[in-house]
């Protein structure tokens, strides 16, 4: 059996394990990425903690994480639900739900940056002009992040409820009717047969959402770069910020480690509530 | 001849192998190949980069195959990656002597003073620029041009508004608050696509507020940043910004937009780089009838009249594991040629002002572009006579700078205080300094 895992275990070695390795020993050393690396012990940490940057980064984070476990996911199960009731519109919306999805992050980053939010050349322009006084959301430290949050749930909670939807018609079709011919309603169905029947669909793609949260990246440093004046700095973008910019590697990988925490926090809960459901099912 | 599954397997590894080998460093017809990574290029400066210097290169002898590969925006972050693992480029050109500086006092290139003798570059060169890449006496890189911030200005706007070309900081702000009283934005300005706008203004107030004594006295540790001088520089950029003198689409938009606000009168002036003439999108001309440009006035106490800001946007070194030194050598030795000056700044002005003694820029008269041909003039004679300021993206260590961008929109948003960003400031180059971070400043006097 070993034999069989080997070609996947030498690779998630060499890619996975070595440079996560390497990261995490970087932490503990002072390094500008072309120098002689010196021993550093807690510093980076220390450095970081002593950092408000740092923490309004880790904040972000948080932000971001309780933002994308609410609305996409709630958007996404509304509309899997709603198509599972409408076989005939099916195949289009999702289509057309899907295509941000295919969309490449850059080209979508600066559709929303230049074609919306730019008062010069976007939506928000047009809008100025014909009497309404708004503002770019992207040049305001205070609504940054939820602007770019946006970006990304445009291009996220397509594929959430093609996900869901697919794991709706997993359901018995006899549980859906029975549940009808007893009166349920939209929500009632929703609520008592709809949910509990994705629920562990629901619970991973919570737990994904969960780590990919904490280490969102390309959305933020095509749009913002983390700015403005931080206002939308997270820890990705912390973290190359000083790797690539300030020449101090140690900081970013003492930085990609609490992203790594927090990711490895979700795994160990998947874990735990595979091995709950695994003993409650036998 | 078919090939079996085990041998398909067994070939993987050999592959991957070869890949990771250096490339040859000899072409077909018995060259040997110099290889030269580039970073961003408009389309204007690929044909440039490629009839101007690779072909006219080749061509010239036939000893050396010079290998270009332009890597866009990322070369630096690759060429750090290459270099720590032995393959990079035999020619390692850096975005300035601030970036040039971790990786010579890594080893990682060669010093250049046996070829520096050899060709007599310390003789060719200005000496302030030359001596940005001197570390503990010895030459490691040769600067690929000189940069400065200059006022750019619409001088049909200013012709018909009466406005008179202002000569010190009053004179500016009446300048500024007449346009703003008419709707037009004083300084187009946008960081939406590059954040170092930030630096480019920021260069202006430290040197135009605080003076360049200052400057070098804080560069050199002898003045901490949190410095009264300094705090009036700071204080003035958050005054302007908030007064709406960079207008109110700062963070929204892009260079290319804020300078054709400027062109198209829509702002009068622009805190902008010398690079400007070579990046066709920003709407000038040559000759131009619309736009001009001057060096910026002072804008404070310190001294009168104005300032050139010295900068080198580009450093050019030979790697430690280059295969062909002498071929690289070459290829520097061909652009400090005449015709190479001539066509380069020809075809992309701005980007390749080699400042080299004996290529004086009146060689640049005729090629059809009158205000960067007065720039470069003004900008070799102020270099040669030691009269500049100093460029945050030459002269000011990797964190510190990386937070004189970044912090600076804390102060202009209201999130911090001037003495809290300069603080902070100081704190982080105390500690560069410490380390031997801060890139060599040039002597007092050419």
């Amino acid at each position: 059996m070993w034999l069989f895992a080997l070609p996947a275990l030498l690779i998630n070695i060499c890619i996975i394990l070595v440079p996560a390795v390497l990261t995490f020993t970087a932490a503990f050393f002072i390094w500008d990425g072309v120098g002689t690396p010196m021993w550093a012990g807690l510093a980076n940490f220390q450095n970081m903690a002593a950092d408000p940057v740092f923490w309004s980064a880790l904040t972000n984070n948080f932000i971001w994480t309780a933002i994308f476990l609410t609305v996409p996911v709630c958007l996404a199960l509304v509309m899997a639900a709603a198509l599972l009731m409408a076989p005939k519109a099916r195949i289009v919306v999702q289509s057309i739900i899907f295509l941000p999805r295919i969309i490449a992050v850059a080209v979508t980053g600066r559709i929303f940056q230049g074609m919306i939010f730019s008062p010069a050349t976007g939506i928000v322009a047009w809008l100025n002009e014909h009497g309404f006084s708004i503002s770019d959301p992207l040049a305001d430290p205070d609504r940054s992040l939820y602007a770019v949050a946006a970006v990304d749930i445009w291009h996220w909670w397509g594929f959430l409820a093609v996900v869901f939807l697919s794991a709706m018609r997993q359901i018995s079709v006899d549980q859906i009717e029975a549940a009808r011919l007893d009166g349920a309603g939209f929500f009632a169905l929703f609520r008592y047969v709809l949910i509990p029947g994705i629920r562990p669909t629901l619970t991973l793609m919570l737990i994904l959402t969960v780590i990919w949260s904490f280490q969102v990246f390309e959305f933020i440093f095509i749009v913002t770069r983390g700015g403005p004046a931080y206002g939308s700095e997270v820890l990705a973008t912390f973290a190359y910020r000083h790797a690539f910019f300030e020449g101090d590697v140690g900081q970013a990988a003492a930085a990609a480690c609490v992203m790594s925490l927090f990711g490895l926090c979700a795994t160990a809960v998947y874990l735990w509530l595979q091995i709950t459901d695994d003993a409650q099912s036998t | 001849m078919t090939m079996t599954r085990r041998q398909l397997v067994a070939s993987i590894p050999a592959a991957a192998l070869a890949a990771g080998l250096p490339r040859s460093a000899y072409s077909q017809d018995g060259r040997k190949v110099v290889t030269f990574w580039f970073g961003q290029a408009n389309s204007d400066g690929q044909a440039a980069l490629r009839n101007d210097l690779v072909e006219a290169f080749n061509t010239s002898q036939d000893k050396y195959l010079l290998q270009l590969e332009v890597k866009g925006a990322a070369v630096n972050n690759l060429l750090k990656v290459a270099l720590v693992a032995g393959n990079g480029p035999d020619i390692v050109q850096t975005a300035g002597p601030a970036y040039l500086t971790a990786i010579a006092n890594a080893g990682q290139v060669l010093p250049l003073d046996d070829f520096a003798e050899k060709y007599k570059w310390k003789d060719r060169f200005l000496a302030p620029l030359l001596n940005t890449s001197v570390y503990g006496g010895k030459l490691y890189a040769l600067p690929r041009d000189y940069e400065s911030m200059h006022l750019f200005y619409n001088k049909e706007l200013f012709k018909q508004n009466g406005w008179k070309l202002p000569t010190n900081r009053q004179e500016m702000e009446e300048v500024a608050d007449a346009a703003l009283a008419k709707g037009i934005i004083p300084f187009g300005a946008g960081n939406a696509d590059w954040k170092g706008v930030n630096e480019w203004l920021m260069t202006v107030f430290f040197n135009n507020v605080a003076g360049p004594d200052n400057v070098r006295k804080a560069l050199a540790g002898e003045l901490p940043w949190t410095a009264p001088p300094f705090v009036e520089a700071v204080e003035l950029s958050k005054a302007w910004y908030n007064k709406g003198y960079f207008g109110k689409n700062y963070f929204s938009l892009t260079i290319e937009q804020s300078f054709l606000q400027v062109v198209n009168a829509k702002a009068a002036m622009a805190f902008s780089g010398t690079w400007s003439f070579g990046t066709k999108s920003y709407g000038m001309s040559k000759p131009d009838t619309v736009m001009d440009v001057m060096p910026t006035p002072t804008l404070g106490s310190a001294f009168s009249g104005s300032l050139v800001h010295l900068a080198c946007g580009a450093t050019l070194s030979i790697a430690k594991t280059s295969q062909n030194a002498e071929g690289a050598a070459a290829v520097f030795e061909f652009m400090l040629t005449r015709k190479f000056y001539e066509t380069m700044n020809r075809d992309w002005p701005g980007k390749w002002a080699l400042p080299v003694k004996d290529l004086p820029p009146d060689m640049l008269q005729g090629i059809g572009y009158p205000l960067f041909e007065k720039t470069i003039a003004n900008l070799h004679e102020a270099f040669s006579k030691g009269q500049y300021g100093f460029t945050t993206w030459t002269f000011w260590p990797g964190a510190t700078n990386s937070y004189l961008i970044e912090g600076i929109e804390q102060v202009w948003l209201n999130k911090i205080t001037a003495d809290a960003y300069l603080t902070r400031m100081q704190t982080l180059f105390a500690q560069e300094a410490k380390d031997g971070k801060v890139p060599p400043l040039p002597p007092r006097t050419a």
